[in-house]
């Protein structure tokens, strides 16, 4: 699932420079996050109202990011032509498939901020680097690209503090790792030099 | 073996850098110079051991993986080593998020085990993707550690051996009972040739002492931040760093001072403890 936060009401604002907006909100990722479903799609329009902004309608597209025809999405709300602007809850993937299609000024209501996903319907975020090199067997399936905040892959950097990542709260990834892997008795894993990443895997992705 | 920390400065002023090492000449063995210490911005490490090299100090260039990929690493180490500085302590790095720049992309490309294999390949004469070079390098590599370790941090002291580093410069130490510990945590993975060099910071107040407290992987001991706070003396936190450095004689291979301002009292602090 892909995580994404709304940005703030002042901001958004700030974006939207046309009065005839459209609100386009996503039923995957963002509904269950409770930042881009039906009713925080029709909370926006309500703030964005009271803050002079005409909402010409809404919609909730099934996924945002996976859409088969644009031409199905403007037949089943005939407004967005009547309108100068979307504005999309939903990641950035949706957004920009969106902004593939419309033909007009697309804007983002949410950062996306990572992969992550959902445990027993508690929202986890950072659960995957998108490194395009997956080697998390490794670490007992905790990804240290993105659960150590300096992505390191040989160990800890020595700057937590009773336990406690150098940058806030959160607990070492390192930590995690070693007691994962003590689970599964396979600490050798650790002895293991891990080469640097090969980010050529990462860019322009051949899909 | 005593070296010192200078900070490059905050600037293209050099003088003031230049004035703190004045005061290191004839007692220490060399200048150790930061690399955007706690992410703050400065002089790079490279153009300020440049400037001292060229006044006849022996440098120690740290080198951390926060502001430079693999590509920026290896242009700036084969630059440095053109200029004559042979000594670089690797370290992975404070996060921007902790310095004056924190929205600065965190960079990371390398951590602290890979860089030190790196420096490896380049001192025999490849790059990291293994094309030759022409002029190879001939680094002494060093690494950072804390001396409370728990078994993870031991496991990546372990690989940082394995990579090459031949001697380890560790966070400043106040609790001599942690540092014995360290020591016999780690002696069967260090063979005679890694040098342990331990930090030293001489407090200054007992507000100094409970900050220091609160930097990872340093303990100061209540007892000495209560000496701190009862004494009258001036002199009191160089008296317990050169109590320190005595004591630590005996464990390790030498001392390196970290003053939390400059190194106007770091000649005195050696004599107390009976270096100089």
């Amino acid at each position: 699932m892909i995580i994404s936060r709304q940005k703030e009401l002042n901001d958004i604002l700030q974006l939207l420079a046309e009065k005839n907006i459209f609100i386009i909100g996503c039923g995957k990722c963002a509904k269950k996050q409770r930042v881009g479903g039906e009713p925080e799609v029709k909370d926006m329009k309500k703030r964005l109202e009271a803050a002079g902004k005409n909402i010409t309608g809404w919609t909730v597209l099934s996924s945002a990011c996976s859409i088969s025809s644009w031409m199905e999405v403007l037949s089943m709300n005939p407004e967005i032509k009547k309108s100068d602007a979307l504005l999309i809850m939903s990641c950035g993937g949706g957004v920009s498939v969106i902004s593939g299609f419309a033909g007009l000024q697309v804007y983002p209501a949410l950062d996306t901020v990572s992969l992550g996903g959902v445990v027993c319907n508690e929202v986890v975020t950072e659960q995957c680097g998108m490194c395009g090199d997956c080697t998390i067997w490794l670490y007992g399936g905790i990804c240290p690209v993105i659960q150590c905040a300096k992505g390191l892959l040989n160990g800890p950097c020595g700057g937590a503090r009773e336990g406690k990542c150098e940058i806030d709260e959160r607990l070492c990834a390192w930590d995690k790792i070693f007691e994962r892997l003590k689970e599964l008795k396979k600490l050798e894993n650790l002895e293991k030099i891990n080469e640097p990443k090969d980010h050529a895997k990462k860019i322009r992705v051949k899909t | 073996m005593i070296t010192a920390e200078i900070s490059p400065p905050k600037g293209t002023d050099t003088s003031p850098m230049l004035r703190d090492c004045a005061l290191l000449e004839g007692i220490v063995d060399a200048v150790n110079v930061t690399d955007n210490q706690r992410a703050v911005m400065r002089m790079s490490p490279l153009a300020a051991c440049s400037v001292l090299e060229e006044k006849g100090l022996e440098t120690i260039m740290h080198i951390t993986c926060r502001d430079r990929n693999r590509l920026a690493l290896q242009s700036d180490l084969i630059g440095a080593y053109s200029q004559g500085i042979k000594n670089v302590l690797v370290m992975t790095g404070d996060h921007p998020s902790k310095g004056d720049h924190e929205g600065a992309k965190p960079v990371y490309d390398l951590d602290s085990v890979q860089l030190l294999g790196m420096i490896r390949k380049l001192d025999q004469g490849f790059d990291l993707c293994g094309n030759e070079l022409n002029g190879k390098t001939d680094f002494c590599a060093g690494a950072v550690t804390n001396t409370i370790l728990n078994e993870v941090g031991l496991i990546k002291f372990r690989k940082k051996i394995k990579m090459g580093a031949i001697f380890f410069q560790t966070q400043a130490v106040f609790d001599i009972r942690d540092f014995a510990e360290f020591m016999e945590k780690t002696s069967e993975m260090r063979s005679k040739k890694v040098k342990i060099i331990a930090g030293i910071i001489p407090l200054r107040s007992e507000s100094s002492a409970h900050f220091l407290n609160s930097v990872p992987g340093i303990r100061v001991p209540d007892d000495m931040i209560k000496k701190m706070k009862d004494t009258k003396d001036p002199k009191e936190g160089m008296k317990i760093a050169a109590d320190i450095i005595r004591e630590l004689r005996t464990m390790c291979d030498g001392v390196h001072i970290m003053p939390i301002s400059n190194h106007e009292n770091t000649k005195v602090l050696l004599e107390m403890a009976g270096l100089i």
